[in-house]
């Protein structure tokens, strides 16, 4: 077991932001006197990453995901807190940690608007001091992965949304970091984009064992990348595990699709409700589909019942999609997610 | 060494941006003469009525209008653009990622931007300079020139400094443009030796935006007329300006918030 990659103590960040009552009079006030009011964007996380991996950071708008980003790739300065990143303190910003890690923010560009693509990644091999035939081949290797090649001598202005951003994403990879701050870098993109975008940080993580923290409002991005997911909420730590676990803490309960063979006696509601455990787990009850959600550890004693009662012409059991999982644990506060989430699922979803 | 690499480095880049857009040239070209132009009518009419202003002659004050327009036009390409660029990228938070760079963000930041079709008032003002230094013949030995050289350098820095420290602010005051619209308006002062002013605005002049050292002193340097004491002055207070406004941009820095996503 080698040392953690990050490691994060108890970090916290609070922002003090001005505040006033809407209208003129509160507004030629506050010229004179401005109040503010503290918010805590991060309020006390802990955690550690060990080197290599991938962790998705999720949470809605505002949770504190940029800001712990920020702090730990050396932007911000916390209010408390510690946190390492290779060893170093990130808000020290010194060479060494800067020069072994990347921030790419989907939102944001950092190549320059008028002039060919390959321009910029030429500051870029100066700041970081990449000799000139390492640049190359790292030029070429990035190129090929990202599949750039014609675009990197167009002006950055010429190119599409999805262009510019795998252009960035080469740009900031040209130093090859160890260590990967990504924040939301598929924001905006079309679908097949997405995927490669995804496809290439995999890949990217495979060939370079780069620890790679991501943000996404996307939950493909976190699918196909993070085993291990960490959700903030409101600042505080809501969930630190992988992603099945996840699924399993927020939607304790599995959907059972069942389509009926047309020819045999209709089932009495009662009867259907005996057999899936209770009439809450019955969604829906037609005459040829029937779809039951009930408690994980039940799943296979119904799915046996209902197959001795009843001719069955397919059936799926499933997990709840994992949007609406996040969903659950969004729609509640830290303390009570977790029930939440347990009298949301059991609610029929007509 | 490897600074100096950077900054011509993140210079080219400003420049290759800037030369896409070729008419700016013209453009420029002609607000420059116009303005050059204004400026030696106005001391035309000027020595049309009298042969001396506040002990300055004609010729001294043409170099003056030189320097103006050198040291403008220097402040002009690349300083004030990339105090622009640092502002709003305060406010926008793309200097995100020149901070996450290794490499100093003092010197990313003030090399940023380049407004090279403003090179005109520098070839301009050069031309102004030297077309002065052949009227004053003489006057002006080489010791003189050098001593020139050293100030307006000295002066250089001073606006710099002043200026970094202006845009730094942006760290606490968020929407800040104007404070360099104030600065370009102080400048404009700077067309007239300091000494002309009174009192309360030399002082301005001189401590408050410090458009003396940069105009007005190195032209008495020019034309032999400053102290000792004044040169060494300049120097020292360079010095002091680039110290304290390197101080002040990385305290700004630990303010730094960045634009929420």
């Amino acid at each position: 077991m080698t040392a953690a990659s990050i490691r994060v103590t108890d970090l916290r960040k609070t922002y003090q932001v001005p505040e006033r009552e809407g209208g003129l009079r509160a507004a030629a006030g506050s010229i004179f006197r401005r109040s503010t009011k503290s918010v805590p964007a991060v309020a006390g996380i802990t955690f550690d990453v060990s080197p290599g991996e991938i962790v998705g950071f999720l949470g809605p708008n505002g949770a504190g995901k940029t800001t712990t980003l920020k702090m730990l790739s050396g932007l911000l300065y916390p209010t408390s807190g510690e946190a390492t990143a290779l060893g170093h303190v990130p808000w020290r910003r010194e060479t060494d940690f800067l020069r072994r890690m990347t921030l790419i923010m989907g939102q944001r560009n950092q190549l320059a608007w008028d002039i060919p693509v390959i321009d910029s990644f030429e500051l870029n091999r100066a700041i970081y001091g990449v000799s000139r035939a390492e640049y190359n081949v790292r030029l070429d290797e990035l190129v090929e992965l990202l599949d750039v090649g014609d675009l990197v001598r167009k002006p950055v202005r010429n190119l599409s949304l999805g262009e510019r951003m795998k252009c960035e994403i080469a740009g900031s990879l040209l130093h090859r970091p160890e260590m990967l701050f990504l924040d939301e870098p598929t924001i905006g993109l079309d679908v097949t984009m997405q995927r490669r975008i995804r496809s290439f940080i995999a890949e990217y993580n495979a060939r370079t064992g780069a620890t790679t923290l991501l943000t996404s409002h996307y939950m493909g991005d976190v699918e196909a990348l993070c085993r291990r997911v960490i959700v903030i909420h409101h600042g505080s730590l809501l969930y630190d595990g992988d992603l099945t676990g996840l699924v399993e803490r927020f939607a304790p309960r599995k959907t059972i699709s069942i389509d009926l063979e047309p020819d045999q006696p209709a089932l009495e509601p009662g009867v259907l409700a005996g057999l899936a455990g209770g009439p809450d787990a019955v969604v829906q009850h037609g005459a040829e589909r029937v779809t039951l959600r009930v408690p994980r550890s039940e799943t296979a004693a119904v799915t046996t019942r209902l197959l001795g009662r009843v001719a069955v012409r397919d059936l799926v059991v499933e997990e709840p999609p994992i949007d609406e999982v996040i969903d659950l644990v969004f729609a509640a506060g830290p303390s009570d997610a977790a029930e939440r989430a347990e009298t949301a699922a059991a609610q029929p979803v007509a | 060494m490897r600074s100096l690499g950077l900054v011509w480095l993140s210079l080219r880049l400003g420049v290759l941006n800037a030369l896409q857009y070729r008419v700016d040239f013209f453009i420029q070209l002609f607000q420059s003469v116009i303005g050059l132009g204004t400026a030696l009518a106005a001391i035309a009419v000027v020595f049309s009525q009298t042969d001396e202003l506040g002990g300055w002659t004609r010729d001294e004050l043409v170099a003056l209008v030189g320097v103006f327009f050198l040291v403008g036009g220097l402040v002009n390409v690349v300083i004030r653009p990339s105090m622009e660029r640092l502002m709003e990228g305060v406010r926008l938070g793309t200097l995100d990622f020149t901070l996450t760079k290794p490499a100093d963000a003092q010197i990313l930041v003030s090399t940023r931007q380049v407004d090279v079709w403003r090179l005109v008032d520098v070839v301009l003002g050069s031309v102004v300079i030297v077309i002065a230094i052949t009227r004053l013949g003489e006057r002006v030995g080489v010791e003189h020139a050098t001593a020139f050289g050293l100030v307006l350098i000295a002066g250089m820095a001073i606006i710099y400094s002043f200026l970094l420290v202006l845009a730094t602010l942006a760290f606490w005051l968020v929407r800040l443009e104007n404070i360099l619209v104030i600065f370009a308006t102080m400048y404009e002062a700077g067309r007239w030796p300091v000494g002309l002013y009174p009192p309360w605005l030399r002082l301005a002049l001189t401590v408050v935006v410090p458009v003396a050292f940069a105009i007005t002193v190195p032209v008495e340097t020019l034309v032999g007329r400053l102290e000792p004491a004044t040169l060494v002055t300049t120097v020292v207070l360079a010095v002091v300006f680039l110290v304290g406004s390197r101080w002040f941009w990385k305290f700004g820095l630990r303010h730094y918030t960045g634009a929420s996503a």
